[in-house]
């Protein structure tokens, strides 16, 4: 046995609770511990992704309840990949925020980390959960953790920010309880699995009210257009590594949920066409509010949100090619958007505002960093040697095999929207002249370091795509086989 | 299902809890003190739990706990009211409760930033 998926979660969770205790043995223990823990996490999915792929799912039985009665853990291809992709996020965050605020005071070091390992267990948590309920739980540990982060600096606005998150935060959980309510009522049960099994007795007009409720709750966290009210606030304000959190772990865990939901529990034929159309909205009203922006980091946001809406159309194709395009732009946007936010965040590191137009002539002063702003930006963006390329041409080819010739029209007419106001941030880097008195801050060394480390992969998917698209192919094929989920799920019932 | 005043009093409890989120979601929204808000939060989660340990409820149900010579009598198996509605109630208050805090510990620092707690005058950031 090669380790069980209950560590995911039982692990970083502990670590939490301890950060503050070990910080009274030692103070450098509250950096150092979260690092150690993720690399071991970082290990461990790693060795249990190989073991997934070449034997199948694994389950996991908390406290010996069987399921459908007991809570349960499914480590698949799918959830598998995507957990070992948030826990590597998670380590370069916390290599990049190693010496963060080292020289100001010890308690704010001691509240991010335990926060972060929060926010990582709650995602992770989301990802691995076979159960309903356990999911909210995870959904609020995640959520709790995200508003603290967004409130984390006093001088900003960050306690404004983080007040709309957390009004919009707790109306997503009273819309998904009353879901997992109408389920309970209806079925009698809280395992997926279970759900996914019985749902055809389900009433038909509860079916589509509680898929509702859940598809806003979960749109709330994932960003989905008229529900994404918080983000670019909350991006903006909390500090620039939990930007790249949100945007690579938070997401990631609440976009799988709408996923799951739609693919594996309800069976209703609607659904796909009803993500292509929020996402397409979604993904068309981000990229043209992200061309009015005036703040970098807000730019980033409204980019991040279209990305997700992208990534919702590629889900609704509903064919395995599109699960395919859709898990690569996910793998995608979690490293491109994690350099963006980095490289960027130094770039406008000393300035009050954060406005772009302060980022004019920066690429003397700081030229790695600029350099790797512009490679992340040119890899989003979709242009050939990056990583980027591949992820949208494979939507294109999915777009093209369901026919949906309008669909690809509009993406590549939002793409070019997207390279304008790319383009426009690195023209302001190299070619224009620096104006203001804002003193440019060099980067840390950990901080170049997983810049560089995230800027290689970059690259080596650009050239190679080869290394990630045959785990991908694995862990579409895991998604779509609905039918050997629940039969792996229900086995367990002797 | 009886039409008696009785049987019109079960459905009285679900309607109550309806009523109850929606008060809360209409102070939520509606209102523009701070407070206000953040009442209206917990308002409408207490709704929401009333409405959870409804759904577990049938007439003439008893609380699901064991007792000595429970096993025996086997009836009382089927007379207890379904116990994983108000675990999750349980659950449920503790989340309740931390966003809460979380909610009214963010209200005082935007009091000390604002010195107001009218949403209406706090707006940096274009609500």
């Amino acid at each position: 046995m090669v380790g069980t998926p209950v560590l995911f979660i039982a692990i970083p969770l502990l670590a939490a609770f301890l950060i503050p205790l070990l910080g009274m043995i030692w103070k450098e223990l509250v950096r150092i511990v979260p690092g150690l823990v993720l690399t071991y996490l970082l290990i461990l999915a790693v060795n249990l992704l190989v073991h997934v792929l070449a034997h199948g799912p694994v389950v996991e039985v908390i406290a010996g309840w069987v399921p459908p009665i007991g809570i349960n853990l499914v480590f698949s291809v799918f959830s598998g990949f995507l957990v070992t992709l948030m826990i590597f996020l998670g380590l370069l965050v916390w290599a990049y925020s190693y010496r963060f605020k080292r020289n100001v005071d010890y308690e704010p070091a001691l509240k991010y980390f335990l926060m972060l390992m929060m926010l990582i267990t709650g995602s992770v948590g989301i990802v691995l959960t076979g159960d309903i309920f356990n999911m909210f739980v995870f959904i609020e540990i995640t959520s709790i953790s995200g508003y603290g982060l967004t409130a984390f600096y006093k001088g900003r606005d960050s306690a404004e920010a983080s007040f709309k998150y957390v009004l919009l935060g707790s109306v997503a959980s009273t819309f998904l309880l009353l879901a997992i309510m109408i389920i309970y009522s209806q079925l009698g049960t809280l395992n997926m699995a279970d759900i996914a099994n019985k749902i055809h007795l389900m009433n038909p007009t509860l079916k589509i009210v509680s898929y509702i409720f859940f598809v806003t709750a979960l749109g709330i966290e994932a960003e989905i257009f008229p529900l994404n009210g918080w983000a670019p606030d909350a991006y903006a304000e909390a500090p620039g590594p939990v930007g790249a959190a949100f945007a690579g772990i938070v997401v990631k865990a609440s976009v799988y949920a709408i996923i799951r939901y739609t693919f594996t529990i309800f069976d209703l034929s609607g659904a796909f066409n009803f993500l292509i159309i929020i996402g397409m909205i979604t993904l068309i009203v981000a990229e043209t509010a992200a061309i009015r922006q005036e703040k970098l980091k807000r730019m980033l946001a409204y980019s991040s949100i279209g990305q997700m809406g992208l990534v919702l159309v590629a889900f609704g194709f509903g064919t395995e090619e599109g699960v395919f395009a859709a898990l690569f732009l996910m793998l995608n946007h979690a490293i491109i958007k994690s350099l963006l936010f980095f490289s960027g965040s130094y770039l406008v590191y000393n300035s009050k505002c954060k406005y772009i137009k302060e980022v004019n002539g920066m690429s003397k002063f700081l030229p790695v960093t600029s350099l790797l702003f512009a490679l992340g930006a040119f890899a989003i963006v979709g242009l050939p040697p990056f990583a980027g390329f591949w992820s949208k041409l494979s939507v294109m080819t999915a777009a093209a095999d369901s026919n949906m010739i309008l669909i690809m029209v509009l993406v590549l007419m939002v793409s070019v929207v997207e390279l304008v106001y790319y383009l426009r941030v690195v023209n302001r880097i190299y070619f224009f002249k620096k104006e203001t008195a804002i003193e440019p801050k060099k980067p840390t060394f950990n901080a170049l370091v997983v810049m560089i480390v995230l800027g290689v992969i970059i690259l080596a998917i650009g050239f190679y795509p080869d290394v990630v698209t045959g785990v991908l192919h694995k862990a579409s094929a895991s998604l779509m086989d609905k039918s050997q989920y629940i039969h792996h799920v229900l086995s367990l019932r002797q | 299902m009886d039409n008696t005043l009785f049987g019109y009093l079960n459905y009285a409890v679900y309607g109550t809890a309806v009523l109850v989120i929606l008060i809360g979601l209409y102070g939520t929204m509606v209102k523009k003190s701070l407070l206000k808000v953040v009442i209206g939060l917990s308002v409408s989660d207490s709704g929401l739990n009333l409405l959870i340990v409804a759904i577990g409820y049938y007439k003439g149900g008893t609380a699901p706990i064991f007792s000595p010579g429970f096993l025996e009598n086997f009836k009382s198996v089927s007379k207890m009211v379904d116990p994983v509605p108000q675990a999750l109630v349980l659950t449920a208050i503790v989340i309740g409760f931390g966003v809460t805090a979380v909610a009214l510990a963010l209200v005082i620092r935007l009091y000390r930033h604002h010195g107001t707690l009218n949403i209406d005058e706090i707006k940096n950031l274009k609500w």
